[in-house]
């Protein structure tokens, strides 16, 4: 069996990802009583109350939910939480003079009523407060009152915006101890398996010391020991495995789902499939970049695959790259690239018949054969090599869109991967059978109690709330920040963006400040690099693959005259701390060298210069033919930029031109959205018609 | 993928594996329509079809229980090719089919999704029952078992020799209302129609008329479904509240598993078919008995009577009619062979715009062929007017006769047919999936459109236009009666111009005056002559005779000038009116009596009576000197243009000419206590018109007392206002807010 996940892409036209695991080995090993209670538990959500909210809203109950949320989540409930934040402090630095015996002994008090479910706000106030005086002593971080307060909104399942830096990672551990103590599970839902295993690893200590369990899921794991981590109080887990995992899981039970159908089969003399399951229920998750994985995500459907060869499909593959090469464009097939599709002409079709009629097979139906053609073409014409996918070691791996991360085990789905491999002239994989699939979205709503923090996410405070129920608490920073945003610059083309990022870098360099650059894609990393590397200055480039040696670059990228070139998501999660001397320098710069479809992923890469008070300087440039622009910018403005300023190379100085970025970006938000919500309501509908089939999640 | 029909879901995982089949108990019904092969299967209940494409029911067909949904997709993609479901179709095949409870399946049942449909079908009916108060349904009573008993016994109705039968049971009713056409009209006055003796019997007519309707449904649906082995179950029989009128329905929806589209039209005809047949029975019965017989034979009278309008009317206007969704509509569907034509109307409708207003690209077009596009718009567009019109009118009577109701049914309808909807629309607009890529389009297609509406309705002035009746007067009129007794020797003929104290206009003698002037020009000559003699003789006998003279000299005079006044002239110049005239000559005519109108037609003047609601806007917005048009009542094709030059400051209710009211054809209710004069009811103003121009093409008269209909043009001002005064001051009327007359009802 295999994970897959589809990129979110277009709604009509989406593509996915196959991610490759081992075939899970029926596990039979005792299960604890403990283990089983919390399943039955599970099991009952799934098919009572749960199930019921988890539909989207409609008509008149829509308007009333939406009307809740603009009261709810944007009610200010900061200064409450800092408030109280402060006197937790208050009561922690009490707390300073306590033996450890003492500390342990209290901790163990409040776990007993947190276990019964029976503690009361007094209680909580006083839990964090132990528990921030246990991670100084324990990690010897004690957190802010900022931090504190964030743990109070995490504690009662807001979503946290926190400056990049102020350490979110510490600040789950308050509301993830409190979780924990309950006895039902908590995930701590992290980017990478990276982080997963670092941040359980650092945070060890205090839990340990909080008599709470902790583990962390990786990739590779079998599946005897992912039960036990998920039988720990805490799991730090991403969440494409989290979401596999309960994948896996429904296809154990198979379509007896439910609790009565699985209380039935265990009366029955002991149901081994549910002794096989490998997670106890989902009651709380704690989401770290909340945002890039409720919302950029969201509709990424994960998907568990099984081989299904198929000779004749791979041959025809190949068949219909070699086709599409006769095809032109305009006269056999238009080409949309605003909305990413291939149309074929009424002239295609005809060309298709003919040459399909010849070839016989699949191509003698006309249906298939347009397909297959189709889809060779718009791997052909859409999809290029070093935007939408690299070739590595003769395999396909796709780049994130979005992020510019390379997703090395992922595969589109309905035939593109293998379209795309046959245009590639690589082996083509034969296609896969879903077994089991679903989106990102539909699964962090089935959680009990959902929370997260991010640096940027107040932008999407009206649809995390339609969707997760979750309000939005904007933390200020624990110092102020001091970050100089040095706007944006706009060029007439590319490559007169590109040598002014170089000029930038160089002078930057010269003073000796470290300098970071964000790209969208990995090409135009590898372009930058080329640049740089051309003018000698020394640089390491970064594309979000290998995570852990990324981590230790990005650690790095703040000491003194380093040039680090990074797609954007590329070290998340890794702090980049100041090397001695650079914050008289300057502190850090950050290019972006192109405006993301989304502020917030601007943001979140501004955010990574001038840390906790430190100096630092934020840039964006941009050129007329970013793709953003082409695709979001309302046609009356692109027209307006057509004259350009002189000789092509230039740089433009137009206000104008920021607001039409914002509004660009506005606009492809907009439609993000719109996909988004669509997708979900196509899930709802699916869930209605498909009833017959059995609860899919 | 930009293909219209993917070949692959995303969910097709979670039906592959399943082995499924069709119920035990549901029916399957072969149809060709349109040159296409149907399938319709019905659900074991009864309540609910489908319709299976030819390649639909062969994937249907193929499972049987045994085989997974998966190979029979691979065997339908081999054995059909491009026309085999795609995995999205099927998965949409199999959720509708297991919506409907026609699939089982080898899961355990989804006990839950079952309610969760249960409830929300109810919730469905609820609501539709809310919104349709005026069509509500309450099914009574389940009649298959009688029908099954009777079937035998009622079912040759329906055959040839029933047919002929029926024919020959009409043409005979039609001999007999024939041969007394007349009568039947004159008995038809609503008066001896709603006489409340004979709205109970009227009622009880009805019931009986509207049950047998219906049993001939349901003998028909059953009739012929045993014919064609599909069983013909017909399990509701209920009462329809139709606006609050309970008439009988019946659930024959079993018909449509029937096979010949004749046979279903029959079924839907049914009805008619037997309440015609009751409607000849009932003439029959009439023609044979008569009113003045026995007690009881005035009854049967007056029940077949009554049967025979119920039943033959009611059944053309209501049952025969297409656009509503009764039986004429189910026979029009039938016979075009578009089942769900209404709804498929609408939907055609709904693909026009959305596909080339909006630019919807996957909108998938409803109708299958150019004529079944044509007919799908023809019924979308007809039907569409007609509910409105329909309704306005239904609610206007409702309003008419119980103000509350009628208020709150207004507001369930608006909320019905337009506040949901609309809601529905923005909904739509702002949210729908399908307008991704086009929703600025559609947003702005939408605003232009109702831009347009409210712009024409709202802001471009139209012509405000309000007419009023009135009659033609001469400014310069003479009456002219008989000065003096005489007999009549000649007549000017009316219409003839005379010209002031010139000519006669009627000469008469008085036999009786000439034989006095004799007389008396004898004594004056008697008397002068004794007078002459006096004089010479003795002064005081002089005297009294010179008295004696003058007097008859002066009784003289007078009867000469009555006797010359016999000649009748007339005092101004103008024409000569008289219509009777003809007939004076040779009678003796007594004097005071009219002998007719000399009157100046130079110069007429048109004196227009408006009402309340028109009169007093005359003076702001149109004027003095104010162009109005004028056109002869009855003659249309003959018109002026006229020039307002007096209006009336004040209202009056003493009418210019007795033609005006209503008792004598006019147009201005007058009340009818008042004798001796011609009083309007309501307070009416007068506005006098000058004529200026002929402006029809032919030669035109305007004559006096002639009545005209006078057209006013207000200012323009748009038809979103005329509308809302319109309808203000019809609510107004209607419901007598503020105003104590009530208006006899005649």
């Amino acid at each position: 069996m295999a994970i897959e996940l589809i990129h979110p892409g277009n709604f009509d036209q989406p593509r996915s990802d196959v991610l490759t695991t081992q075939a899970i080995a029926r596990v039979t090993p005792a299960v604890s009583i403990a283990h089983l209670g919390a399943m039955w538990r599970h099991l009952g959500d799934a098919s009572g109350k749960a199930a019921a909210d988890r539909k989207l809203p409609k008509g008149l109950d829509a308007a009333w939910d939406a009307g809740l949320g603009a009261v709810y989540a944007f009610m200010p409930r900061t200064r409450r939480y800092l408030h109280r934040a402060q006197r937790i402090v208050a009561i922690s630095d009490t707390l300073q003079t306590v033996s450890d015996a003492r500390l342990r002994q209290e901790l163990v008090e409040l776990r007993v009523a947190f276990r019964l479910n029976r503690q009361r706000s007094s209680d909580v106030d006083r839990a964090m407060a132990l528990v921030r005086e246990t991670a100084q002593r324990q990690l010897g971080q004690r957190p802010y009152p900022v931090q504190v307060a964030a743990a109070l909104a995490l504690y009662d399942g807001c979503l946290i915006e926190m400056a990049t830096g102020e350490g979110k990672t510490l600040t789950a551990t308050l509301p993830a101890v409190l979780a924990g103590w309950r006895g039902r599970g908590c995930h701590v839902i992290t980017v990478n398996d990276y982080l997963a295993a670092r941040d359980a690893q650092n945070m060890g200590p205090l839990y340990r010391f909080c008599n709470v369990s902790v583990a962390a899921i990786q990739a590779d794991m079998p599946p005897v020991q992912r039960r036990q981590a998920y039988r720990a109080d805490i799991t730090y887990c991403t969440n494409k495995e989290v979401t596999a995992d309960h994948l896996r899981d429904r296809l154990i039970l198979g379509r007896q789902r439910g609790l009565v159908a699985a209380l039935s089969a265990q009366l029955a003399g002991g149901d081994p499939r549910v002794e096989s399951l490998v997670m106890r229920g989902l009651e709380r998750a704690i989401i770290d970049e909340a945002d890039s994985i409720l919302i950029d995500e969201a509709v990424t459907p994960l998907i568990i695959s099984g081989e299904a060869p198929n000779a004749e499909l791979v041959e025809a593959y190949q068949q219909a790259a070699t086709l599409a090469g006769d095809f032109e464009a305009a006269r056999h097939y238009t080409v949309n690239h605003k909305y990413r599709e291939v149309r074929l002409t009424n002239a295609g079709r005809g060309h298709l018949r003919q040459r399909g009629a010849a070839m016989g097979g699949v191509w003698a139906g006309a249906r298939r054969a347009e397909e297959l053609v189709t889809q060779a073409i718009t791997a052909r014409e859409l999809f290029l090599p070093g935007k939408q996918y690299v070739v590595r070691e003769g395999k396909v791996v796709i780049v994130d869109e979005f992020t510019g991360r390379l997703m090395p085990d992922r595969t589109w789905r309905d035939g593109l991967h293998q379209a795309v491999e046959a245009r590639e002239l690589l082996d083509v994989t034969p296609m896969k059978d879903t077994l089991a699939r679903i989106s990102f979205q539909r699964f962090f709503r089935s959680y009990r109690t959902l929370c997260g923090m991010t640096g940027t996410g107040r932008e999407a405070t009206m649809e995390l709330w339609r969707v997760y129920h979750l309000p939005v608490a904007v933390m200020p920073t624990h110092r102020p920040c001091i970050r100089r945003h040095l706007g944006t610059r706009v060029f007439a083309d590319a490559a007169s963006r590109w040598g002014a990022i170089v000029q930038d870098v160089r002078q930057m360099h010269q003073h000796g400040r470290p300098v970071l650059i964000g790209t969208r894609s990995v090409a135009a990393s590898e372009r930058l690099s080329e640049l740089l590397g051309h003018e000698g200055m020394p640089h390491q480039v970064l594309n979000a693959v290998r995570h852990e040696e990324e981590a230790n670059i990005i650690a790095q990228a703040g000491q003194r005259g380093t040039i680090t070139v990074a797609t954007n998501m590329a070290g998340r999660g890794t702090d980049i701390r100041l090397g001695r001397g650079v914050a008289e320098l300057g502190g850090l710069h950050v290019i972006a060298a192109e405006p993301n479809e989304s502020h917030r992923i601007d943001r979140q890469l501004f955010g990574r210069a001038a840390r906790q008070g430190d100096p630092g300087s934020a840039i964006l440039y941009m050129s007329l033919d970013d793709e953003i622009l082409r695709r979001y910018a309302p046609p009356l403005a692109s027209a307006a930029l057509l004259p350009r300023h002189g000789a092509a190379g230039g740089e433009l100085h137009r206000p104008l031109l920021r607001r039409i970025i914002r509004w660009a970006q506005a606009r492809a938000g907009r439609m993000a959205r719109g996909q988004r919500a669509a997708v979900l309501r196509n899930d709802d509908w699916l869930e209605e018609f498909l009833g017959f089939a059995g609860a899919e999640e | 993928m930009a293909t219209d029909r993917p070949t692959f879901h995303e969910s097709w995982h979670r039906v592959a594996d399943l082995r499924p089949t069709l119920r035990g108990a549901v029916q399957i019904g072969r149809q060709e329509r349109r040159g296409r092969v149907w399938h319709v299967v019905q659900d074991p209940s009864g309540h609910q079809f489908f319709q299976l494409g030819a390649e639909g029911y062969f994937f249907v067909g193929l499972l049987d229980g045994k085989r997974r949904v998966g190979e029979v997709w691979a065997l339908c993609n081999q054995k059909l090719g491009d026309a085999a479901p795609t995995q999205g179709e099927v998965i949409q095949l199999l959720g509708q089919l297991y919506a409907g409870n026609l699939l089982a399946s080898d899961l355990p049942p989804d006990a839950q999704g079952l309610f969760e449909r249960y409830r929300k079908r109810v919730r469905k009916e609820v609501r539709g029952y809310l919104l349709n108060v005026l069509f509500a349904r309450i099914p009574l009573w389940d009649p298959n078992d009688f029908l099954d008993r009777w079937v035998r016994v009622a079912g040759w109705v329906f055959t040839k020799v029933g047919l002929v039968l029926w024919c020959l049971l009409l043409a005979v009713a039609g001999y007999f209302l024939v041969g007394r056409w007349g009568q039947l009209f004159a008995a038809a006055d609503p008066q001896t129609m709603l006489n409340p003796d004979n709205l109970l019997w009227l009622y009880v007519a009805m019931v009986l008329i509207k049950a047998m309707h219906e049993l001939g449904h349901g003998f028909a649906a059953k009739h012929f479904g045993q014919l064609g082995h599909t069983g013909g179950d017909v399990h509701t029989i209920g009462i329809m509240l139709l606006v609050f009128v309970p008439v009988p329905y019946v659930d024959a929806s079993s018909a449509w598993l029937l096979r010949s589209r004749w046979q279903r039209a029959v079924v839907g005809a049914a009805g008619m078919y037997v309440e015609l047949a009751v409607a000849a029975v009932a003439a029959i019965i009439w023609a044979q008995t008569s009113n003045t017989s026995s007690s009881l034979g005035t009854a049967v009278h007056a029940l077949a009577y009554n049967m025979m309008f119920i039943a033959g009317i009611s059944t053309i206007l209501f049952n025969g009619n297409p656009l509503l969704r009764y039986d004429g509509y189910y026979i029009l569907s039938d016979l075009l062979e578009i089942p769900n034509l209404s709804q498929r109307g609408k939907d055609q409708l709904h693909y026009l715009v959305r596909r080339w207003i909006f630019g919807v690209r996957q909108a998938k077009e409803i109708a299958r062929s150019m004529s079944e596009r044509f007919w799908l718009l023809l019924y979308a567009v007809t039907s569409g007017i007609y509910r409105v019109f329909i309704s306005i009118v239904i609610l206007w009577y409702v309003a008419d006769k119980f103000f509350l109701l009628g208020a709150i049914f207004a507001v369930v309808t608006l909320v019905g047919w337009l506040v949901i909807p609309a809601g529905k629309f923005v909904h739509y607009l702002l949210t729908s999936p399908e307008l991704l890529r086009t929703r600025g389009r559609a947003v702005l297609a939408t605003a232009v459109t109702l831009t347009v509406i409210v712009v024409g309705v709202g802001l471009v002035p139209v012509p405000d236009r309000a007419r009023a009746e009135g009659i033609v007067q001469p400014v310069m009129r003479s009456e002219l009666y008989m000065p003096a007794d005489g007999f009549v020797d000649a007549v000017l003929p009316s219409g003839t111009t005379v010209q002031a104290d010139d000519g006669v206009l009627i000469e008469a003698h008085n036999p009786l005056l000439t034989a006095r002037e004799k007389e008396l020009a004898a004594r004056l000559e008697e008397a002068s002559l004794r007078l002459r003699a006096a004089r010479a003789k003795e002064q005081a006998e002089a005297q009294t005779l010179e008295k004696q003279v003058r007097g008859l000299e002066q009784q003289l005079a007078q009867v000469s000038a009555q006797r010359a006044s016999l000649h009748v002239r007339s005092p101004l110049t103008g024409q000569w009116i008289a219509p009777d005239v003809d007939r004076l000559p040779g009678a003796y005519v007594r004097r005071g009596e009219r002998l007719g109108v000399v009157a100046d037609m130079s110069n007429l003047v048109v004196k227009v009576i408006t009402d309340q609601t028109l009169g007093p806007r005359v003076a702001p917005e149109v004027g003095m000197d104010g162009v109005v048009e004028m056109r002869v009542k009855g003659r249309p094709d003959l018109a002026w243009n006229g020039r307002i030059i007096r209006i009336a400051p004040a209202g009056q209710q003493s009418l210019p000419s007795a033609a005006l009211a209503t008792v004598a054809g006019g147009s201005t209710p007058v009340d009818l206590q008042q004798r001796d004069d011609v009083r309007a009811l309501e307070p009416m103003f007068e506005v006098q018109v000058q004529p200026t121009a002929a402006t029809s093409d032919r030669p035109a008269v305007l004559y006096p007392e002639q009545r005209v209909i006078v057209r006013f043009s207000m200012p323009p001002r748009p038809l979103g206002a005329q509308l809302w005064r319109m309808l203000r001051q019809a609510i107004q009327r209607r419901f007598q807010v503020g105003d104590l007359h009530a208006t006899p009802r005649s």
